[in-house]
Parts: C-alpha cells; sequence; structure tokens
C-alpha cells in the first residue's frame, strides 16, 4: 500500500491547452480519493499522468515516497479500471485476470489460484470460461476490476469505471466497489462525473474545475460547507438553489428580489465576514431540502425568514417531491459562475428568472401554479462573493 | 435466395466451363455448335498433361507453392510492424510514408518488369524463385499495410494501455494482443497476397526464363501454339493451378468477412 503526492502538477498539451493547473494533492495509504467534475475539467488527465500514461509538464508525481515522473507506468505497480474496461476480448475472463502474473512469469499453479481467489471475491467463478462478449456489462466491469485486484498493486486508479453501466447497475455496483476498496484496503484515486458516486464512495472528494483544484475534503464537509460558487453548484442534486441578493444596512437582512430575509445576529456571528459585505450584492445559497413549505411541515424557522415562489412544475420521485418554482429574484448558475470574462456574477448572460428547487414531503398539497411560501433556517443560508465565488466565512 | 442462386450460378460457371472442357477430347472443345457436355469424356487429359516435356507441370506447381508462400510470409514480416507502427504510434514523417506506401499502388508490374529485370541481373537474382519473392511480397505491400493498418488502429488505445499497465512490452502487446486481435485483417492480407502472388504473370514472365522455374501462370501460355490451342490441357491446369487457393480459403474463409470492408476508406 502506498500514498499519492501529487505536487504543483501541470499538464500542458503540445497545442498549449493546458488541462491541469498546479494540482495539488495527497492521497493517503488506504484511503479512497474521488476526482470529481464536469467534462473536460482535467480529472481524468491527472489520472493519467498519476499512471504514466501521460506525462507531467511540470511538477512531480510520488507513489510511496518514491517519485515517479520518469518510471514506467509497469514499474509504477499500480493498477488501472478503465472507462469501457478494455479487456482483452480473445482471451477468456481466467485469461484475462490472469494475464499480467503470466507476463510476470509466475508458475501457472499459482496464476490458477490467485485467478480464483480474484473470481471468488467479484463472483465470477462460473464465468471464468467465457468471453467478455459473452458478458454483461457489470460482469465486464467486474473482470476489469479482478485484472486489478489480482495483481495486489499498490494503488488502484479508476478511470469513470461505472459510467458505461444503465442507472440501476450503478447504484449496485459502486457499492460493491467501495466495498471491495475497503476489504483490501488498496489507496484509490477514483475519477468520475457523478457527484453522487463522488459523495457515497469517497472517503475524501476533490472536486476539480477547468484543470484547477477547487476544493478537496470529505462529502460531508464539501456538502455543508463549499468553498465557492461553482462546488456549492455542482455537488448535490438537485443542486443548491444560488439567488442573487443584497444585503442590507449591517447585514441583518438578505433582500432576495423584492423579499426581505432577516440575518439572526447568530448568523453573523458565526459568519463576521457577511459584514463586510452590507449594502453590496452577494450570492445566496440555500439547498432544496432546506425550504420547508409554510404550513405543511412542523419548523422552529421564525417566519421573518420565509421565501415566496409560484410553482412551475411538480417531480414526483415516489419516496418525495420535487417542486421547481419560480420568484422575483435573479438565480445564478453555478457552473457558469467564475468564468474568467464575467465581470460578476450578477452579468445579465450568468442570472437566470429566479428559478429555485425544493425537496418536500410526499403527502404536500402543493399544486402547479399555486403561490407557495417556503421557511428556510437562517443558519442553513450560505453567501458568496459575487466577483471571486468564493464563499463568505470569516 | 433466388437471386443468391443466380449470382452463385454466375460465378460458378466459367469454372464449370473449364471443368468440362478439360474432361474433353481435342476436337471436342472446337466443336460448332459448341457443347457444354463431353460427347466422350478423356479424364487421361489429368495425366498426359503431367508427362509433357514442354511443360514440366510439377515444378511450375511447386515453384507456383514457393513463390506465394515465399511472398506472403516476407510480406507479413514487413507489413506487420509497419502497419503497427503506423497505426499506434505519431512520428515526424509518418504522412509522408503513408503517401509513399500508396503511391505504389499506382505501379503495375507489367509497366516495371524490364526494370526489375536490370534490377535482379546485377544482383545476379535473375531467373531465381528469390526475385519472384521479393517482387510479390513488395507489390502486394500496400494493400496489406493499409488493411492492417486500419485493423491495428480499430484496437482501442485502452486495451493497448491496459496491456502496457499489466507489464507487456511493446512487442508484447504487438505479440500477445493486437496480433490476435488483427487476424480476420491478416487473413484478408494473406489469401489477397497469396492468390495475387499465384496468378502473377506479367513479371514472372520477363524474370523468370527457364521453364522448371516458372510458376504455372507462365507454364499456361505453353499450351497457346502459333496456330492451335489446346484448350482441354489449358483447363486442366488452370482447374490444377487454383486449388492451393481454394484449399486456403476453405480453411481461413469464416475469418475473411471481418477483412472484406476493412481499409474501405484510404
Amino acid at each position: 500500500m502506498a500514498a499519492i503526492t501529487i505536487d504543483r502538477v501541470t499538464k500542458i498539451y503540445p497545442n498549449g491547452f493546458e488541462a491541469v493547473h498546479e494540482l495539488d494533492l495527497d492521497v493517503a495509504d488506504g484511503e479512497l480519493m474521488v476526482l470529481v467534475g464536469p467534462s473536460g475539467c482535467g480529472k481524468t488527465t491527472a489520472l493519467r499522468m498519476v499512471a504514466g500514461l501521460e506525462d507531467a509538464s511540470a511538477g512531480t508525481l510520488s507513489i510511496g515516497g518514491r517519485i515517479v515522473n520518469d518510471v514506467s507506468p509497469k514499474d509504477r505497480d499500480i493498477a488501472m479500471v478503465f472507462q469501457n474496461y478494455a479487456l482483452y476480448s480473445h482471451m477468456t475472463v481466467a485469461k484475462n485476470i490472469g494475464f499480467a502474473l503470466k507476463l510476470r512469469r509466475l508458475p501457472k499453479s499459482e496464476i490458477n489460484r490467485k485467478v480464483a481467489e480474484a473470481a471468488e471475491i467479484l463472483g465470477l467463478t462460473e464465468w471464468l470460461d467465457r468471453k467478455p462478449a459473452q458478458l454483461s456489462g457489470g460482469q465486464r466491469q467486474r473482470v476489469a476490476m479482478g485484472r486489478a485486484i489480482v495483481r495486489e498493486p499498490s494503488v488502484f486508479l479508476m478511470d469513470e469505471p461505472l459510467s458505461n453501466l444503465d442507472a440501476k447497475l450503478r447504484v449496485r455496483m459502486r457499492a460493491e466497489v467501495a466495498r471491495i476498496q475497503r476489504r483490501l484496503g488498496v489507496t484509490t484515486l477514483y475519477v468520475t462525473h457523478d457527484q453522487v458516486e463522488a459523495m457515497t464512495m469517497g472517503d475524501r472528494v476533490a472536486v476539480m474545475r477547468a484543470g484547477v483544484l477547487q476544493q478537496c475534503d470529505s462529502p460531508q464537509v464539501l456538502y455543508d460547507h463549499p468553498s465557492n460558487v461553482f462546488v456549492a453548484g455542482f455537488m448535490g442534486s438537485p443542486a443548491m438553489n444560488l439567488f442573487e441578493a443584497r444585503l442590507g444596512e449591517g447585514a441583518v437582512s438578505a433582500v432576495v428580489g423584492t423579499q426581505r430575509l432577516a440575518l439572526p445576529e447568530s448568523l453573523l456571528a458565526s459568519r463576521p465576514g457577511l459584514r463586510a459585505y452590507a449594502n453590496r450584492t452577494v450570492v445566496l445559497g440555500v439547498r432544496p431540502e432546506e425550504l420547508a413549505v409554510a404550513g405543511e411541515e412542523a419548523t422552529t424557522v421564525p417566519a421573518a425568514a420565509a421565501l415566496e415562489g409560484d410553482v412551475d412544475l411538480i417531480e414526483a420521485l415516489g419516496s418525495e417531491l420535487l417542486v421547481h418554482f419560480t420568484t422575483d429574484a435573479r438565480s445564478v448558475i453555478g457552473e457558469d459562475a467564475m468564468e474568467p470574462d464575467a465581470k460578476d456574477l450578477s452579468a445579465g448572460s450568468l442570472a437566470g428568472a429566479g428559478e429555485g428547487v425544493a425537496r418536500v414531503k410526499l403527502r404536500s398539497k402543493l399544486v402547479t401554479g399555486q403561490r407557495v411560501r417556503f421557511l428556510v433556517d437562517p443558519a442553513a443560508l450560505r453567501f458568496f462573493d459575487p466577483a471571486s465565488g468564493q464563499a463568505i466565512v470569516r | 435466395m433466388v437471386a443468391g442462386f443466380i449470382v452463385a450460378v454466375v460465378f460458378v460457371l466459367p469454372y464449370l466451363i473449364m471443368l468440362l472442357t478439360s474432361l474433353k477430347g481435342r476436337y471436342d472443345t472446337l466443336a460448332v455448335p459448341p457443347t457444354y457436355l463431353p460427347k466422350a469424356w478423356y479424364p487421361q487429359n489429368y495425366i498426359t498433361m503431367w508427362t509433357a516435356t514442354q511443360t514440366p507441370l510439377l515444378d511450375n506447381m511447386i515453384a507456383t507453392l514457393v513463390i506465394s508462400v515465399g511472398a506472403t510470409m516476407l510480406m507479413f514480416v514487413v507489413c506487420i510492424p509497419a502497419a503497427y507502427y503506423t497505426a499506434r504510434f505519431r512520428f515526424p514523417g509518418r504522412g509522408v510514408f503513408m503517401f509513399l506506401v500508396i503511391v505504389t499502388q499506382m505501379l503495375q508490374p507489367t509497366l516495371l518488369a524490364t526494370g526489375l529485370f536490370q534490377q535482379f541481373r546485377l544482383l545476379g537474382l535473375n531467373d531465381t524463385w528469390l526475385a519472384m519473392i521479393l517482387i510479390n511480397a513488395a507489390f502486394n505491400l500496400t494493400f496489406a499495410i493499409w488493411i492492417m493498418h486500419a485493423f491495428f488502429a480499430s484496437v482501442p488505445k485502452e486495451v493497448n494501455e491496459a496491456a502496457e499497465l499489466d507489464g507487456a512490452g511493446k512487442w508484447g502487446i504487438l505479440w500477445w494482443v493486437n496480433l490476435r486481435l488483427v487476424w480476420p485483417g491478416i487473413v484478408t492480407a494473406l489469401i489477397y497476397t497469396f492468390v495475387a502472388s499465384a496468378n502473377e504473370f506479367s513479371a514472372s514472365l520477363v524474370i523468370l526464363t527457364s521453364a522448371t522455374k516458372q510458376p504455372l501462370s507462365v507454364a499456361l501460355s505453353a499450351f497457346i501454339g502459333q496456330y492451335d490451342t489446346a484448350w482441354q490441357y489449358l483447363f486442366g491446369v488452370s482447374i490444377v493451378a487454383i486449388v492451393p487457393s481454394v484449399i486456403l480459403f476453405v480453411l481461413i474463409e469464416k475469418h475473411l468477412v471481418g477483412g472484406l470492408t476493412a481499409g474501405s476508406i484510404k
């Protein structure tokens, strides 16, 4: 087992495109670190640099304390699971799994034993004589994992291994992958674009955007305390509601559209940096589950902390409702925020029509077109600087 | 199904006529009006043609096999690394190299026969099987490289990367992974080269002057006289000449289908 250290690693392609910019990341021994971000954010490039399949333009990569920048992939003691599995279609499952051991010239009996062990862990024992074309997507994915496991590497690298599976199978397999990783205790760097996978699987999650690391923390900290508006909008499904707001005198209130939310002293005490934004525009964030329908749900939130809107659309998920509503505020789209060209987040091109989403209990009597009043605990509100997108904390 | 049957008949009919003519007597082959079935059957034609002194057919048969097999094997030794490297790696001059490979397609053995004769005379290789092996391998290399290039390029790069991570070197990736995956392309190139080499006429006629060293394609012309043509022997030898190609095809034809459309975009 080994730790991974990525120290100010940069990747610039020959055409000048900078895919990764000074990435600093430490993956502890035995940890499952998830690299998450939208397509093109550089997460797969970063993973491939750790694997040695891409050269780093600058910075150092270390595995187990050893700098591996100039070490060939096969000598880094790593195993990789690819998005499309990359199985050898002309070999049986047993030969696929045992191929690396065969190249190491291990005795046949040893190879068979290790392959049988890996197959046992992954539930592939009865499929060992099949070829990949005869397997389902989930089985192929497990063969790819088996190929990685059998080598007993120091590090697992996984490049969106569940992307090609259907939704239901993905849910089952992510639990299985996490279970196997915990059982083996191998340091794992896992790349995905799915923030639900990131939240459920990672010991820690590193969010990337446009080649830059945005925040690296445990899933719950990322969710509760996003460091900037991009992370706030990216993590969580549905995404955090982000509105343009103006803080009042002394930052004791926030005006969202034409509605005033009172901000208690306790909030200002925990976030003293807000006072510097008095009489200024900020981005106000609130998670969908923090909005309680007034009159329908028991709450201790004072009536002064209310946000009103018109119900646009109600999506029934079976266990709860997603209520889409519009307010008279201007909404901010987190993923579009922090664009280098934008002067600030209230620029017209970035603002939407005050749309928001709330998670509501199934027994709600809301109907489309109805005026709804949501109560929100001010402590659950998040505030971001409109120019830099950074969270206002201190 | 009826259409398929009609097409099959259209393709098989010439060979059937060849076979029936090879079993006819001399005058029967030139009968007017022509007859399809022999009036009298002459299976002994197949013995006569082997013993005719002006056409040492056994030597010609051996020559055809040696040249075809030799050219095919040499072609593979050259084409596999060339196609693999140009498909998988980027290097300066790659485009120029592929263009030059294509340009050789424009050159036919007939045009080059005289030049080749001079060249091999200087090398002391005229009238040798080695010369024809080299010529046939060279002229079939273009098609083989393009076919194999397309097949190697179709192997997903992640499969090669997985093999690299598993511990295979460059040659190991080629041997253990790529060659097994591009088998239809190999079969296509193999059949094409073997058949083209077996049928090659113009360069063989110029380079191979000894009757015992000539392949069957050239030996056939011995049956065409100034005033008369021994059609029954001509067709008999032709039937025998296509047997190796037919056997090869029967053995590996199920792998051929995958290769037929490869390289369709150059």
